[in-house]
């Protein structure tokens, strides 16, 4: 589904943050990708998502066969791939739910599906905010605007919902979130998640581990992936960090 | 009232004789392509020469002798037919205006407590210019909102000049979009006269092309507790320009009065420009006066944002400026104004 090959890049002033990332994601699949702060967590799923920040100095990013990399940031979108950052952005005087109403129908766009009505966008809609347990502050609000952290990891759990990606990139979903607020959030990506789907995790800690039972850890540092195991190579980083590791 | 032939024109165009055409060196005039401004504003007149000392005197209202601005002196000059209107106190109405021809000028008086509205239509224009001037006098207690906001035209050359005199606690609305593809210039006097008088002025420029802006205001604290504040934003694609000359001068013994300009820029284009010029005359302690002036690009990380969800990138550039220019208008109270101007943004 998600094939990430010798995946290379740099920023602007040619320092390589990833030096040379392999993935491989099946549908059905649920990736924890854990490391050290500044291992190149965060700088994979921009890359992956095109951010102008990053260039990709080599490798491939296929998502159902297609080179992503080779698309523009919205096509990438389009074509299946979420990525939720870990610090979503503010975009004040943008509103939330016209935001929402216009990426759903710029893909329903690009699939050449038409585009939804106001009335069927609103119940679906409802029905997500339902599942979040969000309220109606959130309608009438600018894009991020003024939330507190954790409401921004929930609104991006929103969009996750409405745009039903095959492959979503969650950058530390967990950062901010009280102990009710991270249930739910988990709830509303394992609600989202089916068969066809597969997430890929970025988190620090096991505790989101414990509601989302990932299919494979691995361990991320200095831009590569050093180690792949299990959920108990979770439990294990947990209690004991990184140092034993032997990076090849 | 017409001033054809009158002493009144004569005196605006002997004013203007004198004055001489504008030059950049001319504080005025420094933002301004002057060399774009046709030889029909400095047609000389014996006649008018010979009337100007009398006709000055009895023009007093238009501060004719002292004036500088010629874009001010212009619409008198050129025999503008004026349009007067009076509202009487406590009366509330909206309405629009209109020139006849390629100049105007219209005198408004705004009663006591009176509450209207003024919508400024683009005028049909024959020849190379189009100047109109507009005399605002605002009654106490009065509210007056005063917007423009026109499809884009293709005039080669507008002056709009308003001179704008506030009683105690009145209040005025000033907003505009501007988006002409042309040269066009705002000229604004205002004189805060009574305690309490409170002017607020919000400016869009949406530009391409070749098409520059400049806005030229001079604002006067003459009372205590009076407030005015200035705020434009600009979104300047291809080679568009915009200049803002924006003048607080406080009085002295002019207590609390409180003052701002904030001028916003997003350059679109790697040739649009901006220029802005704050001046602060502040002759009495007790106030409070600030400007800002800020400058860049759309938001690289709101752009990353959009797209990221499948928006293409045009539309999402689209939205951003959407956005920057909606924030100008929401606080403005809900009225014929800010849904027109909501409406033209919409449309953008």
């Amino acid at each position: 589904m998600l094939s990430i090959k010798n995946l290379k890049a740099s920023i602007e002033d040619g320092t390589q943050i990833l030096k040379g990332i392999n993935l491989e994601v099946k549908p059905g699949e649920v990736h924890a990708i854990m490391g050290p702060n500044g291992s190149g967590k965060s700088t994979l799923s921009k890359v992956i998502a095109g951010h102008p920040a990053y260039t990709v100095n080599d490798g491939v990013v296929e998502l159902d066969g297609k080179n992503l990399l080779d698309m523009e940031i919205c096509e990438r979108a389009n074509s299946g791939l979420f990525i939720s950052t870990q610090y979503p952005t503010e975009i004040p005087g943008v509103n939330n739910v016209e935001f929402l109403q216009m990426a759903l129908n710029s893909k329903r766009n690009f699939l050449g599906l038409p585009e939804m009505s106001d009335a069927d966008f609103k119940k679906l809609c409802e029905e997500k905010m339902q599942l979040l347990e969000m309220d109606d502050r959130y309608r009438d609000r600018g894009v991020n605007e003024g939330y507190s952290g954790g409401e921004k990891k929930r609104n991006e759990i929103l969009q996750m919902a409405i745009l039903d990606p095959k492959v979503s990139f969650l950058d530390e979903t967990d950062s901010g979130l009280d102990i009710d607020a991270l249930r739910i959030v988990a709830n509303g990506i394992n609600h989202i998640m089916s068969p066809e789907k597969a997430v890929i995790l970025v988190t620090h800690y096991q505790r989101l581990l414990d509601y989302i039972k990932p299919t494979y850890v691995h361990v991320l540092r200095h831009g590569k992936i050093i180690l792949s195991g299990g959920p108990e190579l979770a439990l294990k980083l947990e209690e004991q960090g990184y140092d034993w590791i032997e990076e090849k | 009232m017409s001033y054809m032939n009158s002493e009144l024109a004569q005196a605006a165009q002997a004013r203007i004789n004198a004055l001489g055409m504008p030059k950049r060196n001319n504080e005025l005039w420094s933002f301004f392509p002057v060399n774009k401004i046709p030889s029909v504003v400095d047609a000389d007149s014996t006649a008018a020469g010979a009337a100007a000392d009398s006709a000055a005197v009895e023009c007093a209202d238009f501060g004719i002798a002292a004036e500088t601005d010629i874009a001010a002196l212009l619409p008198i000059a050129k025999s503008a037919p004026a349009m007067k209107k009076d509202f009487a106190a406590g009366e509330t109405e909206m309405g629009l205006i209109k020139s006849r021809d390629d100049f105007g000028h219209s005198i408004f008086n705004i009663g006591k407590n009176a509450k209207v509205s003024l919508e400024i239509l683009d005028n049909k224009v024959e020849h190379e210019i189009a100047a109109e001037r507009f005399d605002i006098n605002v009654e106490e207690g009065a509210e007056l909102e005063i917007f423009f906001a026109n499809p884009a035209n293709e005039l080669p050359l507008q002056f709009r000049h308003f001179v704008i005199k506030q009683a105690a606690n009145s209040t005025v609305h000033f907003s505009n979009i501007l988006q002409d593809a042309g040269i066009g210039r705002i000229s604004i006097d205002v004189d805060l006269n009574g305690e309490g008088a409170n002017f607020d002025y919000r400016s869009l420029s949406v530009l391409k092309g070749s098409a520059s802006k400049h806005q030229r205001l001079t604002i006067r604290h003459n009372a205590p507790n009076t407030v005015s504040s200035q705020f434009a934003r600009n979104l300047l694609d291809e080679k568009s320009y915009v200049s803002y000359d924006g003048s607080v001068i406080v009085g002295n013994g002019c207590s609390q009065v409180n003052s701002s300009q904030l001028v916003n820029s997003i350059l679109l284009g790697d040739e649009s420009s901006v220029s802005v010029k704050p001046v602060l005359k502040i002759y009495h302690d007790d106030v409070e006066c600030t400007h800002g002036n800020t400058c860049g690009e759309l938001d690289a990380d709101q752009m990353f944002y959009l797209t990221s969800r499948g928006i293409p990138a045009e539309t999402a550039k689209k939205m951003l400026m959407k956005s920057f220019a909606k924030e100008l208008f929401l606080p403005l109270n809900d009225g014929p104004a800010k849904k027109r101007l909501l409406q033209v943004l919409a449309s953008l």
